[in-house]
């Protein structure tokens, strides 16, 4: 008798206990808490991996995985907001999927140095010999460059990118799902806009 | 026009994304009015916001809709037909997925106890836990001899606390506490401290009856466990099997 969770078939009252993990297991009420918590945002989950992974057919098959995992992990939804919690599986599963793809050319998120370096390079562009205003050049771009300034952003300021303008989550969800300060969440959302502003201006004919 | 800071980039970007309050909006917006650079600035950032915004989004088809459904159906995981794919991995994965479906489900029901961790997996993940917390520069999170600076730090991180007493009348005293995760769940653990031997009290959210301590070793560790108040406890130190339980002992007398 070891009075762990796992053993409580052997505890003095075991039965309370055989409840809870029947309850949690049964494979009934796990595939009705999966299409409670999971189908209904199966569009904002493949919205998310193909910005982060560059292309739809890719992001099925991330998002097929996710929904794997979102299963197999239903038990630990514990209420709350169903987005964000499958949102950070489908993030987490395309980060996966891009280390074996790409692993030579992915930013890991702990890079903060080079995050910082590419974005004050990308910085100032001039604006004082232009006559159209930057902000009109952006208005000008086409849905082929905005995709091709989205992945040119690296993956920290991407994924923040994309949950803030994609997405639509505030910068306090944004927050709990990436683990980040709320600081950090902001600073990389304006300097990813800020690269993106700079390689649409760039890309303007 | 002067460059714009991080920070009132930053604050732009809050601005346009309507998560200002209304005093730093207005106080903000009174400086645009003033300075071009942020105007333009601000310009930018919503036309960057807006072509991100309208970037059109793909409707979830209905076969991938079904392919997803059909993976928590219990009693036809691996029968959706799928239309034949230009990716013979995916197939593969198809299969992988639906055997792992199929596992997870036959390892759910009838098989559970069989499948069911080993005991002594908790208790290795404590000793390893404790041995852990041996060699970093300290062995808690937070350092205090207070229960009133203990409890509502482990409140805080975890929505739950231990009794914490100082037990230092007995020779047991309170050094701190620290968050123990075991098999992915993050648990408390508090520290004590008797004549240089460092003691971790690891209490786990139980809701089955009260267990009278029971003693073995683990990973080089002695260690006692038993559950009271709501609590599965374990306490693992290198003192000897008689001193950890008078200090069990201790700790249940003051706890109660």
């Amino acid at each position: 008798m070891t009075g762990f969770p796992s053993t409580a078939r052997s505890s003095p009252n075991g039965r309370a206990d055989q409840v809870q993990i029947r309850q949690a297991v049964d494979p009934e009420r796990a595939a009705q808490l999966f299409r409670q918590v999971v189908l209904p945002h199966l569009g904002d989950g493949l919205a998310l991996a193909r910005w982060l992974a560059g292309n739809a057919s890719d992001a099925e098959d991330i998002m097929q995985d996710a929904c794997l995992r979102a299963l197999k992990a239903i038990d630990g939804y514990r209420g709350g907001n169903a987005r964000a919690w499958l949102l950070v599986i489908v993030r987490n599963t395309a980060f996966n999927w891009l280390a074996r793809q790409r692993s030579s050319t992915l930013v890991m998120v702990g890079d903060l140095a080079d995050v910082d370096d590419a974005a004050s390079e990308a910085s100032a562009t001039d604006t004082t010999l232009r006559s159209t205003p930057e902000s009109e050049l952006i208005r000008r771009a086409d849905q082929q460059a905005v995709a091709e300034a989205i992945a040119a952003l690296s993956l920290p300021m991407r994924e923040v990118v994309v949950l803030r303008d994609i997405n639509d989550f505030s910068y306090k969800e944004i927050a709990d799902m990436l683990d980040l300060p709320i600081g950090t969440v902001m600073s990389r959302l304006s300097r990813g806009r800020q690269q993106l502003a700079a390689l649409l201006v760039r890309a303007d004919p | 026009m002067t460059p714009i800071s991080q920070d009132d980039r930053i604050a732009l970007n809050a601005l346009v994304d309507g998560q200002l309050s209304p005093s730093e909006a207005a106080a903000l917006e009174a400086r645009i009015a003033a300075e071009a650079a942020l105007a333009a600035a601000r310009d930018e950032i919503a036309a960057t916001r807006t072509a991100l915004r309208n970037l059109p989004r793909s409707a979830v088809s209905p076969r991938f809709l079904e392919a997803i459904d059909a993976l928590a159906e219990p009693a036809k995981p691996a029968v959706v037909p799928q239309p034949p794919r230009r990716n013979a991995w995916f197939e593969g994965w198809q299969n992988i997925a639906a055997a792992v479906v199929i596992t997870a489900f036959l390892a759910s029901g009838a098989t559970y106890w069989l499948s069911a961790p080993r005991p002594a997996t908790l208790e290795e993940l404590i000793a390893d836990g404790h041995h852990r917390s041996l060699l970093a520069a300290t062995p808690v999170d937070v350092q205090s001899s207070d229960r009133h600076t203990v409890k509502p730090w482990l409140d805080a991180r975890l929505g739950i606390s231990p009794p914490a007493p100082d037990l230092a009348p007995t020779g047991y005293p309170l050094v701190g506490g620290r968050v123990e995760v075991l098999g992915g769940q993050a648990v408390p653990a508090l520290v004590y401290r008797h004549n240089e031997h460092t003691i971790s009290l690891v209490a786990r959210p139980s809701a089955a009856a009260a267990t009278a301590p029971r003693a073995f070793a683990s990973g080089g560790y002695n260690m006692l466990e038993w559950i009271a108040n709501g609590f599965a406890f374990t306490v693992v130190s290198d003192l000897e099997p008689s001193e950890l339980a008078a200090f069990v002992d201790n700790y249940r007398a003051a706890a109660s």
